[in-house]
């Protein structure tokens, strides 16, 4: 058994344990809304209220009635790449390689898979083809499923072979492949992401362009996102704390302390929004330019200093998420909501309906 | 001089003619240039990137055909992981397709379809791929090269200006949507010029009558600047351009 180094929460039981439902295969979103004949922005709403109150179930697009001038929506504006590339080791065996953090321009740390078997060892030299090579250097001490790994192209060259020979990451309730740009929000910036910031992707530029011209902000960060799963239950059910890279632009810090000044709401627009700006949060709960690796965990009995609202996907049961959004809704609540959302046909993941807490 | 200074340009189909000849004025009017084309033509990408080095202009080159969907993605994330964002977007790229020209009746469906694909859903989908973070930051210009033919029903240039003519519809509609959010789109006739694609189209025509593709440059630069902040939806000619400036 590997010895993994997991934060454990202080708060003694995760909120993950305490929303606890079963989540019916045919709710699992196979495909983006717009290959299901919908809009971007018309997957369903569940606006959450904080403190107490029913949910209210609507569109998303309906998203600025629940928002008020002097609001600012930050958003995750990390670009999603094709991080699911295949290779050959020595011996001509075929291996799942997952990117899952960029450490340097040729350094990544990978999740090597045979099926869904974690393989590795340091010293593997690995042919992607295309004249594309990496060499396993270490394993992560702290995250054993982890390999870091060097590739023997760099920069630009690098980065145009795994746009060359990858695939966006997915799970098997995403059927087929789809084209990368079907993993991105309407306001991506660079690439850095191996799988998509995707509480964004239901917005428009029509649905923000509305909200802008109502009073609302707008503003970004960028949190490289790791890999959501292993692909090994056992692992994810103890919740590795993974180290995802951010930065918060002076644009940003500016805009959320004066929205603060104001009194009115900083709202994430997804988990790793929530992340970057708690971790960049200074001791006065104000925020300046920030670049770094954040490894925070929010629970439920974390002290939010800047963030008053989230604008989040559904979330599978077990999953960290869920610990993250207890900050924000007690998990009773939550467990409420969520079968509310499951009785309404609600669909999770990635390509699925949304859920507003404020 | 200097009037793109501090600008990331992406010009597409910057192998030879017009494009290389917008890379080298931009990077001289201080901008930082992406430039491509396709493989097929790599070396005279390899040439453009060289002059435009020789100005010291950070430059990219990506190998991509812009009709292709995955390599339009492609290529705007390689842009933004260089270079942090993207100012100002040429859709320079374009197909003539065969020749010698033939009739709209005599023309291969498939033919048409990669003219189309490559003057009009390729500007459509780098535009996209590439206006949300301009959107996002309230400021980008994005410049279509059109033609004549797009405006003229000239017999033999059927699929070329049918696509032409859609990319300024392209324009106009865009620029609609985008109104009031400081990113502009506008479109540039850049008149006859001595090309590969002039020569291909009319081979039999008076080269000396051609201008070269560099004294039409003038139009997109100010495009490019943050002198047009205000103009959008506009359909330059680039001829009068250079009239209106001599006066
Ligand atoms: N020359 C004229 O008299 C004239 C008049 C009016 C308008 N225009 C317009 O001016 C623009 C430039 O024309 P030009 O005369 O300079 O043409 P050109 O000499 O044929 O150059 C076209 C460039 O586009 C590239 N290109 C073509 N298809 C591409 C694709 N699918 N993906 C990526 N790159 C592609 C070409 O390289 P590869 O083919 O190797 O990829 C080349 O670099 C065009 O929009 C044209 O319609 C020209």
């Amino acid at each position: 058994m590997l010895e993994l180094t997991l934060s454990e929460n202080r708060a003694g039981q995760s909120a993950s344990a305490l929303v606890q439902f079963v989540l019916p295969p045919e709710l699992e979103a196979r495909e983006p809304a717009e290959l299901r004949g919908l809009r971007r922005d018309a997957v369903r709403l569940m606006v959450l209220p904080h403190a107490s109150g029913e949910p209210i179930h609507t569109r998303f697009d309906a998203l600025g009635e629940f928002l008020r001038a002097g609001d600012l929506l930050v958003v995750n504006d990390s670009r999603t790449l094709p991080a699911l590339l295949r290779a050959r080791d020595e011996n001509g065996e075929p291996i799942e390689v997952r990117l899952a953090h960029r450490r340097a321009e040729d350094l990544w740390d990978a999740l090597l898979l045979n099926g869904r078997t974690h393989i590795g060892r340091v010293g593997m030299r690995l042919d992607f083809g295309n004249d594309l090579h990496a060499r396993i250097l270490a394993r992560r001490p702290d995250l054993p499923f982890l390999w870091r790994m060097k590739f023997d192209v760099c920069c630009s060259s690098l980065l145009d072979l795994i746009y060359r020979l990858g695939e966006p990451v997915r799970y098997t309730y995403v059927p087929d492949a789809l084209p990368l740009d079907l993993y991105q929000t309407v306001y991506a910036n660079s690439p850095g992401s191996v799988e998509m910031p995707s509480a964004g992707r239901p917005l428009t530029w029509e649905l923000l362009l509305k909200l802008k011209r109502n009073g609302v902000g707008l503003a970004s960060i960028s949190l490289h996102t790791g890999l959501s799963s292993t692909r090994d239950d056992a692992v994810d059910a103890r919740h590795p704390n993974y180290d995802e890279e951010f930065h918060v632009p002076a644009t940003t810090a500016q805009a959320v302390n004066e929205t603060r000044a104001r009194g009115g709401r900083v709202l994430a627009v997804g988990t790793t929004v929530v992340r970057a700006l708690e971790t960049a949060a200074r001791a006065d709960d104000t925020l300046a330019e920030t670049r770094g690796w954040t490894q925070l965990r929010i629970h439920q009995n974390y002290r939010l200093r800047l963030v008053d609202g989230l604008l989040t996907g559904l979330h599978e049961p077990q999953a960290s998420h869920l610990d993250l959004l207890s900050a924000f809704v007690e998990p009773t609540r939550l467990q409420a909501a969520y079968q509310a959302c499951i009785a309404r046909g609600y669909l999770w993941h990635e390509f699925g309906d949304m859920n507003l807490i404020v | 001089m200097f009037a793109l200074r501090d600008k990331i340009t992406l010009i597409s189909g910057a192998s030879r003619g017009l494009g290389r000849a917008l890379a080298i004025e931009f990077a001289r009017q201080g901008a930082s240039v992406i430039i491509n084309s396709r493989r097929t033509s790599a070396a005279g990408l390899a040439e453009t990137e060289q002059r435009v080095r020789a100005l010291n202009a950070p430059v990219l080159s990506v190998l991509a055909d812009v009709s292709q969907r995955a390599d339009v993605e492609r290529l705007a994330g390689e842009a933004l992981a260089r270079f942090g964002r993207v100012d100002v977007l040429v859709n320079n790229a374009s197909a003539l397709g065969p020749t010698p020209m033939p009739y709209l009746v005599d023309t291969p469906i498939e033919e048409f379809e990669v003219v189309l694909r490559t003057n009009v859903t390729a500007p459509f989908m780098l535009t996209r791929a590439l206006v949300g973070q301009m959107l996002a930051r309230g400021a980008g210009s994005i410049i279509n090269v059109s033609s004549d033919a797009g405006a003229v029903g000239y017999p033999t240039w059927g699929a070329y200006g049918v696509s032409k003519a859609a990319l300024d519809h392209l324009t106009r509609v865009w620029a609609a949507e985008l109104e009031g959010t400081g990113v502009r789109v506008n479109s540039v006739d850049p008149g006859d010029m001595d090309t590969a694609m002039k020569r291909a189209s009319e081979p039999d025509g008076n080269a000396s009558r051609w201008t070269k593709p560099e004294t039409v440059t003038p139009v997109f630069v100010y495009l490019a600047s943050d002198e047009s902040a205000r103009v959008s939806g506009q359909r330059f000619l680039a001829q009068q351009f250079l009239a209106a400036q001599r006066d």
